[in-house]
């Protein structure tokens, strides 16, 4: 069975959180409106980390057996999840407004495949798309920069640390620490990898708020 | 079936059950058999006062879109397309053929909204301003969008005025299209130029 749908304090948005959509401690919602395009299915579903938060406009949209799993104090500032498989988001990632993340082309392959994909839709209550196409799970490791607009792939792997700048279109590997930008995207330069377990602690002895008493 | 259906009918000059919006649908549209929408959100911006000032086929899905239609602004959209999360702009008219799809973040517009020279620009800020007179603004450039059938629009794409899209084109994500696309081709790029396939 179906957990039930969750009703956050104050939710402008009268519909509530769908129960397959997980959370860790402290996370922060700004409304339900965001979570409105997850399918009801016990296949599928959202899970979101200690810490992290999906504010402003930040929205998911998940197919019945879509898996999305977004890690610790990581910001969904206003993006756009498109999942009929699996997107994985590490920890203390960024993800900008208008960014859209997505393992489906839904319907790009050809005109057949679109014309048999909207059909169905047409028929199902949902309208929901489904995969369409062969559906690539979309990797994006801890710690990675995704600026504002831009679109991140089907099957694409973004390694630990990387900066995808904004407005950029990107595909296939993108090394660690790399800098992105560009439609279609290319590496512009490496950073240092400074984020060392040491600087991960210190971040951590440093920048929370004090335990109150 | 969920106790709160994501979609409902669209039916003119109606409230939408459940509706968040505190909006009514238009009078002013036609609509086919089998389409839905997710609130009256998206005719926030819908002010074309045309006798049908948006016309749709059968079998047509509208979920978070933005039907942004100045007064004498037209859109026509044709069976069973699909418009996710996506912005029409039209202070004309904006055409979309059957079974087109158009992923979230996209712009289609047939307009500048501004005037491009400094002075007529200028006097738009003024009448556009809460004091100004909305109804008198300067002219600008607009042209007619026109997209085929079977076309296929991906995320944050943008569609400029005057273009015209053939059918079976593949528009792909982050696309910024300036100019005509011939029938069955592919394109991407800022601005758009075909790709190989």
């Amino acid at each position: 069975m179906m957990p039930p749908r969750t009703h956050l304090d104050g939710d402008w948005f009268g519909r509530g959180i769908p129960g397959n959509v997980r959370l860790g401690s402290d996370v922060y919602l700004d409304s339900s409106y965001g979570f409105d395009g997850v399918s009801e299915s016990m296949h599928g579903g959202v899970s979101i980390g200690d810490a992290s938060g999906a504010y402003d406009r930040a929205a998911f949209v998940v197919g019945p057996r879509g898996q999305v799993a977004v890690g610790r104090y990581t910001v969904l500032n206003g993006c756009y999840l498109v999942c009929e498989d699996r997107i994985t988001i590490g920890d203390h990632c960024l993800l900008a407004w208008g960014a859209v993340i997505t393992d489906v082309w839904t319907g790009a392959s050809s005109s057949d495949t679109r014309r048999a994909v909207l059909r169905d839709a047409a028929r199902s209550d949902d309208r929901s798309l489904g995969a369409g196409d062969d559906a690539r799970p979309v990797t994006i490791g801890d710690n990675v920069w995704i600026g504002f607009d831009s679109v991140v792939m089907p099957g694409t792997v973004i390694g630990r640390g990387a900066v995808v700048s904004s407005r950029s279109v990107v595909s296939g590997d993108i090394p660690a620490y790399s800098v992105v930008v560009g439609n279609p995207g290319r590496v512009i330069r490496t950073l240092d990898p400074d984020d060392t377990d040491v600087a991960q602690r210190q971040a951590f002895s440093e920048h929370l708020r004090p335990a109150r008493g | 079936m969920s106790q709160h259906p994501r979609f409902h009918p669209l039916v003119p000059d109606s409230l939408i059950p459940g509706d968040w919006f505190p909006g009514r649908t238009p009078r002013n549209i036609v609509v086919g058999e089998n389409c839905v929408i997710d609130s009256s959100f998206c005719f926030k911006h819908f002010f074309s006062t045309e006798p049908v000032g948006l016309r749709l086929g059968r079998d047509i899905t509208l979920w978070r879109t933005s039907l942004a239609a100045e007064m004498h602004g037209v859109i026509e959209i044709g069976d069973g397309s699909y418009i996710a999360n996506a912005s029409l702009v039209c202070s004309v008219g904006i055409t979309i053929g059957a079974r087109v799809m158009i992923a979230g973040g996209v712009t289609i517009a047939d307009a500048d909204f501004h005037p491009l020279e400094p002075a007529a620009r200028l006097a738009d800020t003024i009448a556009l301003s809460p004091r100004g007179d909305r109804t008198h603004r300067p002219g600008m450039q607009t042209a007619p969008v026109v997209i085929g059938d079977d076309v296929w629009i991906g995320w944050n794409a943008t569609v400029l005025k005057g273009v015209h899209i053939g059918a079976d084109v593949v528009i792909e994500p982050g696309s910024v299209v300036t100019r005509d696309v011939p029938v069955g081709t592919r394109v991407a790029g800022n601005p758009a130029r075909p790709v190989a396939e």
